[in-house]
């Protein structure tokens, strides 16, 4: 309901919980409330609107339209959102969902509890990991974080080198150079052969032309600033040896270095999935993204009938789909919850549908012509450092896996690769993609790491205050989940993307 | 259809207990194969708190724990591997005057028996060892020799070095059905047969299925330890500390993060391989760790797990022969206390197939002890 909700006044039983107040979260709110659910949002900042729309309604600056019509026009639904019934509980970190509907999360350092009959995890996605020799030293930055400060402090970093591939990165530096910041270089690792790729999926991208026109505008716009390009590069490296002192990469294998202390990497993004790992629902490897997914049927409902996935930390989709899904789900879990036909539910999601098929056919698009190359994913220098947290290179993974190391959970036991701080959220998918490798078997054998509870740090302190917890789920919930899975075989086809 | 594969002895279970044993018997020549439905040390042997504690142990395990803890010193060597192991010594607080008593009474008691390596501290001993702990407490007991190992090290360790010397171990194959015919026990899995003159259930959580495929009723039961584990800390405790009278358990390694244990529960899940976690108890725990260690309140917590572990209603293990048949042998129900034992209970199994009897005495073990009792 508000915003500025400070004071715990929340109920503590709901119809659904939504994790996330991203498009996806909030057009779910919007469309449960009005069919009279109880909803409760959850969202770990201060304001409504994801990343994409981050501090839509609050920019700290002066002209906010330097960020592009795509952010603006998050206020139409961040203002519906805040228009509906839905309680907003933000600036809380949510750091336990059970498989019994139990949220947990922090609000001022007091763990509070809630519970839910329906589960919405809309955690959105993280920038893709970007092993490559000297990631991990200070000076080297995502390009997302770049984004996050200029949104929300009005912070910019001069004469940077951005580095990397996908349409992210080209709007950060056209944003950058909008508010008159120079940029040092813009090093493009988009190889040729995607191009050539992607020409067979181009039929799919030009029903949504208009998307990919702003995407070349972007481009023409930084050419035309005078901002050097780089494109076709490859083998790039950070240089430097404590800090970040530039990069290094060759392009038709002609060596480029260029100074900076400032290096901002970015090569598209991967859902956030520790949520729904925690959860223990079922993922799948997706070629197509090169990144892991929560199993969902066209409703967004996943393998623990009660928790449904919208937007990107479904698979990457963009804001427009992730809205999209966020309604489905939501019609889906109305249904469940006997507060709607399905014939009606069936009615209302058409239109989303469509779009997302239409959608679909852009993505593979996308997709294919900003598909990260093996080079960068998959390192094989053997200093390159894989875990930062722990700081595991390639050549510690490699013994581990010599030593039996086989799957991430067994090299993770072995190594300590992924068991720091940041839950293996900056190391998972490399680890997945090297042992597929260096096993000589598809990713989706190689399987992810096992995660748990807590989903975010928690301090012992507030750990220690917290008795509330009411017994929790009987497993034969998780069974029946598990046999309808396996029983209504074909409603648990992949969702669309 | 597979060729049947034969060794003079079956292990089932690739945990701690049946890597140990099957290192013990490779090395003296016996052919082992061993048999680990998921992978190696997947369960309570990798993900267990790492305690090496010989320190406030049932008089019944004493010398078993003093024996192991003699190997751990030298476990490294003897393997040619990093276990991890620390010898940190081992502390348990007192908290008040109640406990003081009751290591008074323990004290008695073992010197009695003529073991002397718990050594009370007063107030002042017990803060020069541990300069962080809380005002409050008034003293305590040290074991000098205990510490800590990384478990799924150890027990790896144990797996590669069993395997240099020829022992085999099949992961993925989860035991079916077991039968003695004449002189052979004959095992099947999914896909494979195995042949086996002495059989060893070393089965952890499942050990009670095995042991009635046996012919040895058990009242075994099974749950799910839990531990938590923080992001790194500034140095602040050398010594491995428990509690007298209060589930605390908690370890700093080098790395400066710091794992709490103490035997809090969850829930155990054994037919799907997994647990879920009790955070009302863990809340518990870290109140206890709190109120014993006030440094410990800026601690950020990573990680939580748990893992499947075997109990017995007395909580000590069984260890020794089938009472029902005759080549069989069992090692399970270590009740959250077993790791430290692995070492040695490896020997005892090996003693057992290879002359018959070990130079412990296992009376207290046996699987067949609570037979004649009303539970």
């Amino acid at each position: 309901m508000a915003d500025n909700l400070t004071a715990p006044s929340f109920n503590n039983s709901y119809d659904i919980a939504i994790i996330g107040a991203g498009p996806a979260g909030m057009s779910a709110a919007i469309t449960a409330t009005k069919a009279g659910a109880r909803v409760v949002v959850l969202d770990d900042k201060p304001r409504s609107g994801g990343q994409i729309y981050r501090n839509v309604d609050a920019s700290p600056l002066a002209n906010s339209a330097v960020l592009g019509e795509d952010y603006l026009k998050g206020k139409q639904i961040t203002a519906a959102f805040k228009r509906s019934a839905a309680e907003h509980i933000c600036g809380v970190n949510v750091w336990h969902v059970g498989n019994n509907g139990e949220v947990l999360f922090s609000l001022e350092g007091e763990t509070q509890r809630l519970t839910a009959r329906q589960i919405i995890v809309a955690t959105g996605a993280m920038e893709r990991p970007f092993p490559i020799p000297g990631w991990h030293l200070p000076g080297v930055m995502s390009a997302g974080s770049a984004q996050v400060m200029l949104k929300s402090d009005g912070l910019v970093s001069d004469g940077a080198v951005f580095a990397g591939t996908g349409p992210l990165l080209y709007l950060i530096v056209a944003q950058y150079l909008r508010l008159g910041v120079k940029v040092k270089a813009l090093v493009d690792t988009t190889p040729k052969t995607n191009y050539v790729r992607s020409m067979s999926e181009i039929a799919g991208a030009l029903s949504a032309s208009a998307m990919l026109i702003k995407g070349l505008g972007l481009m023409n716009e930084i050419r035309k600033s005078g901002t050097q390009v780089y494109r076709f590069a490859d083998n790039l490296q950070v240089m430097g040896s404590d800090t970040a002192a530039g990069v290094s990469f060759c392009v038709s294998g002609n060596s480029h270095e260029i100074v900076s202390d400032h290096v901002f990497l970015h090569q598209g993004v991967i859902p956030n999935l520790n949520m729904t790992r925690a959860l223990g629902v079922q993922h799948h490897w997706c070629e197509q993204q090169l990144c892991w997914k929560p199993t969902t049927n066209s409703w967004g409902q996943s393998s623990q009938s009660f928790v449904s996935v919208a937007g990107d930390s479904s698979g990457i989709v963009g804001a427009d789909s992730a809205a999209a899904m966020g309604r489905i789900c939501a019609l889906g879990q109305l249904v469940s919850l006997g507060l709607m036909s399905e014939q009606q539910a069936v009615t209302e999601a058409a239109e989303d549908q469509r779009f997302m098929a239409r959608q679909q056919r852009f993505r593979r698009f996308i997709d294919c012509l900003y598909r990260p190359i093996d080079q960068h994913r998959k390192p094989t220098d053997e200093n390159t450092v894989v875990c930062r947290c722990e700081e595991r290179t390639v050549k510690d993974l490699k013994q581990g896996f010599a030593q039996g190391g086989r799957d991430p959970n067994q090299l993770k036991s072995q190594t300590r690769c992924g068991m720091g701080p940041c839950q293996g959220r900056m190391c998972g998918h490399t680890v997945s993609e090297l042992l597929a490798d260096w096993r000589n078997e598809p990713v989706a054998d190689v399987g992810y790491y096992r995660l748990r509870t807590p989903m975010r740090l928690v301090t012992l302190q507030e750990l220690s205050r917290f008795t509330d917890v009411a017994p929790a789920v009987t497993p034969s919930i998780i069974h029946s989940t598990k046999s309808s899975s396996s029983g209504k075989g074909s409603s648990l086809e992949e969702k669309p993307q | 259809m597979t060729a049947i594969r034969k060794s003079d002895v079956l292990v089932i279970g690739g945990g701690i207990q049946g890597s140990s044993t099957a290192y013990h018997l490779a090395q003296r020549g016996i052919s082992v194969v061993v048999l680990e439905k998921d992978t190696v040390s997947r369960h309570a042997s990798g993900v267990n708190a790492g305690g090496i504690r010989l320190l406030g142990r049932n008089i019944a395990e004493v010398e078993l724990s003093k024996a192991a803890m003699h190997m751990w010193h030298q476990l490294d060597d003897e393997l040619d591997a990093d276990t991890g192991f620390r010898a940190r010594s081992l502390i348990n607080v007192a908290a008040d005057e109640a406990d003081l008593n009751t290591l008074r009474s323990r004290e008695q008691q073992m010197h009695g028996l003529g073991y002397f390596h718990e050594v009370m501290l007063d107030q002042q001993e017990l803060r020069e060892r541990l300069p962080h702990v809380a005002d409050h407490c008034v003293g305590g007991v040290v074991s000098e020799q205990d510490g800590y190992a990384i478990p799924f090290h150890s027990t790896q360790a144990f797996r590669i070095a069993a395997e240099r010397k020829g022992a085999l171990f099949c992961e993925g194959e989860q035991v079916q059905q077991i039968r003695k015919v004449g002189d052979s026990w004959l095992v099947s899995t999914a896909t494979q047969q195995y042949q086996a003159e002495h059989l060893v259930n070393c089965a952890g959580a499942w050990a009670d299925l095995i042991s009635v495929m046996i012919g040895d009723n058990v009242p075994m039961s099974y749950s799910a330890p839990m531990l938590m584990i923080t992001a790194r800390m500034p140095h602040f405790a050398t010594p491995v500390v428990g509690a007298v009278s209060r589930p605390l358990s908690f370890k700093q390694f080098e790395n400066g993060t710091v794992l709490i244990g103490g035997g809090a529960k969850g829930f155990a899940d054994r037919a799907n391989n997994t647990t879920r976690l009790d955070y009302s108890l863990l809340a518990s725990g870290a109140h206890n760790a709190i109120e014993f260690f006030p440094i410990m309140k800026t601690a950020c917590i990573n990680r939580m797990w748990s893992g499947l572990e075997a109990y017995m209603p007395d909580n000590l293990p069984v260890i020794g022969k089938s009472v029902r048949s005759e080549n069989a042998y069992h090692a399970f129900a270590f009740s959250a206390h077993g790791f430290q034992l692995g070492p040695v209970i490896g020997q005892v199994m090996t003693d057992l197939i290879s002359e018959g009897s070990s130079r412990f005495d296992l009376d207290p073990f046996k699987i067949n002890r609570y037979e004649r009792k009303v539970l």
